[in-house]
This record gives structure tokens, C-alpha cells and sequence, in this order.
């Protein structure tokens, strides 16, 4: 079945949504943006625009541009354009057609059927009227639902029981207040207000009146009101109106916004939100009365209202949020994006009617903490991480850590602490009969399955004998939410010193296996070493086994450091030495001891040894069993 | 016997009988098994699909850090040299330098500027903010620059802002 997309179809942008795996996701169009500006354009040259495009060009072709075409549907009224007339219906359908367009190339397929929204006060000549223009369109249009209700199903409203709700939608332009009860998953409006004339921009406006009159007052000059400088001071207020929904103070900056008598002025202004909110007042306060009327038409108390949603961009601003707060008594929600809930909504409206959203879908867990096993030092080494979609399988290779362990302990953690002990451990078994092998040699694959029941079976096998050993443990992501949020708490307030112990942990075990490998070099390479290089090895080998055995560890990053240096010193002098050898048994070829290894392709056997060892470094060195 | 013949019949439809509920109940065993491998097959490519969704957020967040903090390691040492400008006492020289700078950088990641003065209007890169009526242009030509546009590669960084011009004689 083909995707249904949900269409905000609104009075200056329309926005697009429709249901992936469940989650909704916004079409962008063709430009990019995540909306489509609601406007129509026929050109001189006789081409049709619709959206950005006819924007742009809609100051250059008045005669030729429909807007806000919402504002006429339902009616009669015609619209003479270059000749030819068009209804309402067809004008909004251009705009849907290029949403149905820009959502098939965003989608990949063919998009036929739609939800779409409208105002709660459109009557049945404007419902139909946009049912026809999305036939126009040539979409099926499957239902038509109020914009308030798309924005409370985006809030998952439908889901509880009966209740009022208030939906508070402040636009760039318009204002709309709808109140509605709801039950058995059907919406009923009570009541709609509003005010066509009051929006976002009006406050833009009034920010551009302010920042001409304080640089007047600097200045003693007015701000002219050429395009230019009109649409620098514009951008810079619709920029600060935005950072001061975030920041309690922000600096509007325009240098060289004009020149007085050959004298360039710079625009400086530093805007509070208290300022803001002052300037801005008038405005909020005049969406109080249209609340107040919607209480009156239903017969309500603001106490009636159990919940109150947010829509559109102006309600991002504290100001507007706490005036909405102070009307209903309630704090608004605002956790789904306020220009894109209506759309969503739609969009979740079509995902039911689809079978996108499902009663009877799969609803997989997650991993509520991080599952990992104990590794030497006791450091607990994630395998599957918290919120992990389940079932799923993870295995990650260890090796031993001492020479000749036969035995592993693996150890079940389960949380989100860095060491092993701060964890809850969820069970352990023992791996035996490994060969006895040098530290690091033998290869364990430890993996962790849990199955959709969350039941973990843990396995450990010995890749080298094929000998398994295995665990079950049930109930591996149910937790309670208190335990959850607990843990979360623990490792967040420890965060700090978890981290250090971990680094303390990680430098005694970065010792460790450099004593191991210094000790095999020296015993492999022990006639290719000078005797100075030799002895410097030794005597840095017996300080850092030292350093290991007391708890300072400052003094075995010292030692390891220095164990380090000599090591490299004494690589250097054997390869100097063979670089001189070979000069000496190819004379006149002249390869340069200085010629550098890297970049040049090689397959000989010291490649692959070179790249074993990383690897084995890389490995988890695993318990402390020997 | 009467009696005989009939349980002999009654055994042979019996024993086919049986032979069939035993094979059917053994597919159905099959069925059941397959079925059970192919559901838990679903639910992990379904979980794995889940957990991908969950990387690749992560990772276009890493992403948009890793480009984040190659520009703006451009910018700061741009920022130092500005400070730098702002101190000397004649800069022009200075800032000549800065601003080819500047230059570089954009010509590097194919930012291009879009000449616009004199053109005709083009509403694929152009956004016109207001129209005036003069006597010294042709209809739809573009008399000043508002803000300047730039391409990126062939797309459309930011349109320019434009005034656009109208001819006084074709007011209807």
C-alpha cells in the first residue's frame, strides 16, 4: 500500500508529512526547506511558479501573484490572472500539486492519497472546497481533518480519556484559539476565536520601529528606509526575536548600515528579553480577548481545560507561552515542534488510515542499560549499549591475560558505571580447558544474544579448541523505571571520578602488556640489541615492574613512558643497522636509511606480523584468572 | 465373521488415517519450527533496521560536528588576523590580504558570486524585495542589489535581495 501524506495546507506556508517505520517525518521541498510557501505565480512569459519560486518573484508580479488564497476558499469569487480564471480550488490545488510532486521525489514513489487539514471554523463550502482542490490535484484526498485536532493528535491526545483541550495556534500572521472535547477518540469543537490580523510579524514591526528609533537617538540621524537598510534592520530583528526565545540578552550588530556625511554609522544595539517583552506586550496581550471569548462561547472555566498545545512559530517566544499559561492556568505543551505539529498530525491521521501506525504493530524493546562483561582491572567493556532495539546479537573477541591461563571468568554487567563493581552483575560462568598459550594468543568470543522475550544467553567460546560454555539469564530488559532512572542518576553523579578510576585502570593494563611485549622482544631480538640498548631495556623493564607493584599511578605512566622511549631508541638502533648492512650489500643502489616505508604497498610477512600486533593490542585483555 | 471383516476394515481406513494425521502432524511440527525461525528472522532484521536508524542519527550528528569545526577553524583564524588588522594602524594593506583570503577559501568550496545588477529578473536565483517605477530601464531589470546571492557548485546558496525596476510608461 502507498504512503498517505498528511497536508497542513495553510494561509502562507503549507507543510508535508507522512509516517516512517512508525516515527513522522517532515517532506522538504525541492529547495530544501521543510515547507512550501503557499503562493502562486503565473509570469509574463506565460510559466506557472508555486512556492519559493513565486516568492521570489511575487514583488516584480503583483498582477500575477495569488496569495493567502486560503482566505477565499469556499467562496465564489473568481481570480482574473493574465487572462484566465481561476477558483480558489484550482489555485490551492497548484500549491498541492507541487507539494504532491516535491513529496513523491522525496519519497521515491508514486504519493495518491492524503489527509488534509483545515481550520476548525471553515464550513462545509470551504471543507469541500478543499477536498476539490486536492482532487484537482489528483490526489484522494481521504480525509479532511481540523488543524486543532492534528495538532492534538501530535500530541498523542486522542490516547487519553475525556477531556478539554485548548489549541493555541499564533502564526506569522494570524491568530486561532479552539477549544474542543474529546472522547472515545473523537474531537468535538466547542468553541473558535481568533484574529486574522495579529501575528508574528506584527512584532517584527514593532522590533524594526524600536532599533530605527534607539539608533536615531544615538545617531541624531534617522535610519533610512531605503530596501537595503530595511532589509538588514528586518533580518537582524527576526534573528534577535529568535535568539531572546533562548538568551536573556543578545547584541543586534550592523556595521556600516549607513553613511552620514561621508561618515560610515554602525548599528549597535543591545537587546534584553525584558526590553523585548516590553515591546512586544501590546501585541500578546491582544491575544487574550479571543481566548477569553472561545471560554465564554463554550460555557467554560479555564479550569475546564486539561491540556493546552502550542502552534505555530510565535509560540516559541517565553512571553507568548506564559501569557497562555496565565489565560488557562496550565502550563502548554510544547514538546512537538510548533510549526511542523499540525502536519504530523495529519500525517499520524493518514499513518492510522494506512496501517503506518498500527494497533497490531510490532512495538520491540530496548535495552534499557548497557550490558557488558568484566575485563582485566575490572573494567566492565559494553557489548550491547543501552537503548538497543531488541532481539538483537553482539560478540566482540577477547584474549587472556596472563601466560598460560587456562580458565576465563565472564562476568554479566549490566549498567551504565565504566568499572565492573558499580554495576548490577546479572551472572557469571567460567571458560576452562584453553590451551596453555602466551598472554594475548588465545581468542575467546564472548556474544551476547537476547532474544524478543529479553531473555540473554551469553556464550563464551574458545576459538582455538572450539570449547563453549553458556548462561541464560531472563529478563535482561525488564527493569522498573525507578531502578532505570536510578542507575542513569548513579553514573551521571559519578561521571567524573569513574572516569578517572577508568583512566587509572586502563594505564596500569597499558603497563602491564608493555612489560609483557618488552619481555618477549628482549628474549626474541636478545643478539640484534646493543648491549647499552640492552641494559637501558632492563633497567626501564625493572622500574615500571616496580611501578606495578605499588598504587602510584603518575609514577607508572612515567615508567611506561620511559619503558616507551627506550624501546623505540633500541628499535631504531637495530633498524639503523640493517639499513647500513644493507648499503653495504647493494653498493651504488643508494636506498637512503631516510627513505620512509609508508605509502609503499608490501605483502611480505613482517606486514601482516606488524598488523597481528595491533590487533592484539587492541584487544580486551580479559580477567584476572590465571 | 462378519465381526472380523469389519474391524479389518475398520483398521485399514484406521491405519492410513493414522499415517496421514502423523505426516500432517509432523508438517505441522515443520511449519511451526520454520515459522518460529522466520518470525524471530523478522524480528531481528526489524530490530537491526531500528538500531541502524539509531546509528546513523548518531552519526549525522558526528558528521555535522566534524564540518561544523572544519569551518570554524577557518573562521577563527580569520578572526585572528581581523584582530590583527584592527591594530594596525594603517590596515588597508592588511585587510587587502584578509579579504583575498577570504576569497580563496570561498573559490575553494565552489562559492560563486551572482552578478546581478542590469539582468533581467530570474526568480531561480533571484528574490526581489521591492519594485520601482523609473524611465532609465526596461521592465523586469534589476537596478540595485539588496544583499548579495551566491551559488554553491550549480545550487542556490542564498538568493540576491534585488530591487527590481519597472518602466513609468507601461503603468497600465
Amino acid at each position: 500500500m502507498s504512503k498517505i501524506i498528511g497536508i497542513d495546507l495553510g494561509t502562507t506556508n503549507s507543510e508535508a508529512a507522512y509516517i516512517e517505520a512508525g516515527k513522522p517525518v517532515v517532506i522538504k521541498s525541492a529547495e530544501g526547506q521543510p515547507y512550501f510557501p503557499s503562493v502562486v505565480g503565473f509570469t509574463k512569459t506565460g510559466e506557472m511558479l508555486v512556492g519559493e519560486a513565486a516568492k521570489r518573484q511575487a514583488v516584480t508580479n503583483a498582477e500575477g501573484t495569488v496569495q493567502r488564497i486560503k482566505r477565499k476558499m469556499g467562496t465564489s469569487e473568481k481570480i482574473k490572472i493574465r487572462g484566465k480564471t481561476y477558483t480558489p480550488q484550482q489555485i490551492s490545488a497548484f500549491i498541492l500539486q507541487k507539494i504532491k510532486k516535491d513529496a513523491e521525489d522525496f519519497l521515491g514513489e508514486n504519493v495518491t492519497d492524503a489527509v488534509i487539514t483545515v481550520p476548525a471554523y471553515f464550513n462545509d463550502d470551504q471543507r469541500q472546497a478543499t477536498k476539490d482542490a486536492g482532487a484537482i490535484a489528483g490526489f484522494n484526498v481521504k480525509r479532511i481533518i481540523n488543524e486543532p485536532t492534528a495538532a492534538a493528535l501530535a500530541y498523542g491526545l486522542d490516547k487519553e480519556g475525556d477531556h478539554k483541550i485548548a489549541v493555541y495556534d499564533f502564526g506569522g500572521g494570524t491568530l486561532d484559539v479552539t477549544l474542543m472535547e474529546v472522547g472515545g477518540g473523537v474531537f468535538e469543537v466547542l468553541a473558535t476565536n481568533g484574529d486574522t490580523q495579529l501575528g508574528g510579524s506584527d512584532m517584527d514591526q514593532a522590533l524594526v520601529d524600536y532599533i530605527a528609533k534607539e539608533f536615531q537617538k544615538k545617531h541624531n540621524t534617522i535610519l533610512p528606509k531605503d530596501p537595503k537598510t530595511l532589509q538588514r534592520t528586518l533580518e537582524a530583528a527576526e534573528i534577535a526575536k529568535m535568539e531572546l526565545s533562548s538568551t536573556l540578552q543578545t547584541d543586534i550588530n550592523l556595521p556600516y548600515i549607513t553613511v552620514v556625511d561621508g561618515e560610515p554609522k554602525h548599528l549597535e544595539l543591545q537587546l534584553t528579553r525584558a526590553k523585548f517583552e516590553e515591546i512586544i506586550g501590546p501585541i500578546v496581550q491582544r491575544s487574550r480577548p479571543p481566548c477569553h471569548q472561545a471560554l465564554k462561547d463554550a460555557k467554560l472555566k479555564a479550569s475546564d481545560i486539561d491540556h493546552v498545545v502550542l502552534v505555530g512559530g510565535t509560540t516559541r517566544i517565553p512571553l507568548v507561552q506564559k501569557t497562555v499559561e496565565e489565560i488557562f492556568g496550565k502550563k502548554p505543551k510544547r514538546e512537538v515542534d510548533p510549526m511542523e505539529c499540525v502536519s504530523i498530525g495529519a500525517a499520524i491521521q493518514a499513518g492510522v488510515m494506512s496501517g503506518d501506525i498500527d494497533k497490531d504493530i510490532v512495538l520491540l524493546d530496548v535495552t534499557p542499560l548497557t550490558l557488558s562483561v568484566e575485563t582485566l582491572g575490572g573494567v566492565a567493556t559494553s557489548l550491547i549499549d543501552r537503548n538497543t532495539t531488541v532481539p538483537t546479537k553482539k560478540s566482540k573477541v577477547f584474549s587472556t591475560a596472563a601466560d598460560n591461563q587456562t580458565s576465563v571468568e565472564i562476568n554479566i554487567l549490566q549498567g551504565e558505571r565504566p568499572m565492573a563493581m558499580d554495576n548490577k552483575s546479572l551472572g557469571r560462568f567460567h571458560l576452562d580447558g584453553i590451551l596453555p598459550a602466551p598472554r594475548g594468543l588465545p581468542q575467546i568470543e564472548v556474544a551476547f544474544d537476547i532474544d524478543v522475550n529479553g531473555i540473554l544467553n551469553v556464550s563464551a567460546k574458545d576459538l582455538g579448541t572450539g570449547k563453549e560454555q553458556s548462561i541464560r539469564i531472563s529478563g535482561s530488559t525488564k527493569l522498573s523505571d525507578s531502578e532505570i532512572e536510578r542507575m542513569r542518576k548513579e553514573a551521571k553523579e559519578h561521571e567524573e571520578e569513574d572516569k578517572k578510576r577508568k583512566e587509572k585502570v586502563e594505564i596500569r593494563n597499558n603497563a602491564d602488556s608493555l612489560v609483557a611485549s618488552t619481555e618477549k622482544t628482549l628474549q626474541e631480538l636478545k643478539d640484534k640489541f646493543s648491549s647499552e640498548d640492552k641494559q637501558s631495556l632492563e633497567n626501564a623493564l625493572k622500574e615500571l615492574r616496580e611501578a606495578l607493584t605499588g598504587d602510584d599511578t603518575d609514577r607508572i605512566k612515567e615508567k611506561t613512558d620511559a619503558l616507551t622511549q627506550a624501546f623505540q631508541k633500541a628499535s631504531a638502533s637495530i633498524y639503523q643497522q640493517a639499513a647500513q648492512q644493507y648499503q653495504q650489500q647493494q653498493p651504488g643502489q643508494g636506498a637512503a636509511s631516510g627513505d620512509s616505508w609508508q605509502g609503499h604497498p608490501s605483502d611480505d610477512d613482517s606486514t601482516i606480523n606488524a598488523d597481528y600486533k595491533v590487533k592484539g593490542e587492541k584487544k580486551k585483555k580479559d580477567d584476572k584468572d590465571t | 465373521m462378519p465381526g472380523k471383516k469389519s474391524t479389518d476394515i475398520k483398521k485399514s481406513v484406521q491405519e492410513p488415517s493414522q499415517n496421514k494425521i502423523k505426516k500432517l502432524e509432523e508438517t505441522i511440527q515443520q511449519l511451526t519450527t520454520e515459522l518460529d525461525e522466520k518470525n524471530d528472522k523478522y524480528l531481528r532484521s526489524l530490530a537491526d533496521y531500528q538500531n541502524y536508524q539509531k546509528r546513523m542519527e548518531k552519526e549525522l550528528i558526528c558528521r555535522e560536528e566534524e564540518l561544523k569545526k572544519r569551518y570554524l577553524l577557518e573562521l577563527l583564524d580569520f578572526q585572528e588576523l581581523l584582530k590583527k588588522a584592527a591594530e594596525d594602524t594603517n590596515p588597508k594593506e592588511g585587510l587587502r590580504h584578509l579579504i583575498s583570503n577570504f576569497e580563496k577559501f570561498f573559490e575553494k568550496e565552489c562559492v560563486t558570486y551572482i552578478d546581478c545588477k542590469g539582468k533581467p529578473f530570474d526568480h531561480t536565483c533571484h528574490h526581489a524585495v521591492s519594485l520601482v517605477e523609473t524611465d532609465d530601464c526596461h521592465d523586469d531589470t534589476i537596478i540595485d542589489e539588496v544583499k548579495k546571492g551566491y551559488m554553491i557548485g550549480d545550487k542556490l546558496l542564498r538568493p540576491s535581495q534585488v530591487v527590481v525596476g519597472k518602466k513609468k510608461t507601461n503603468t497600465p
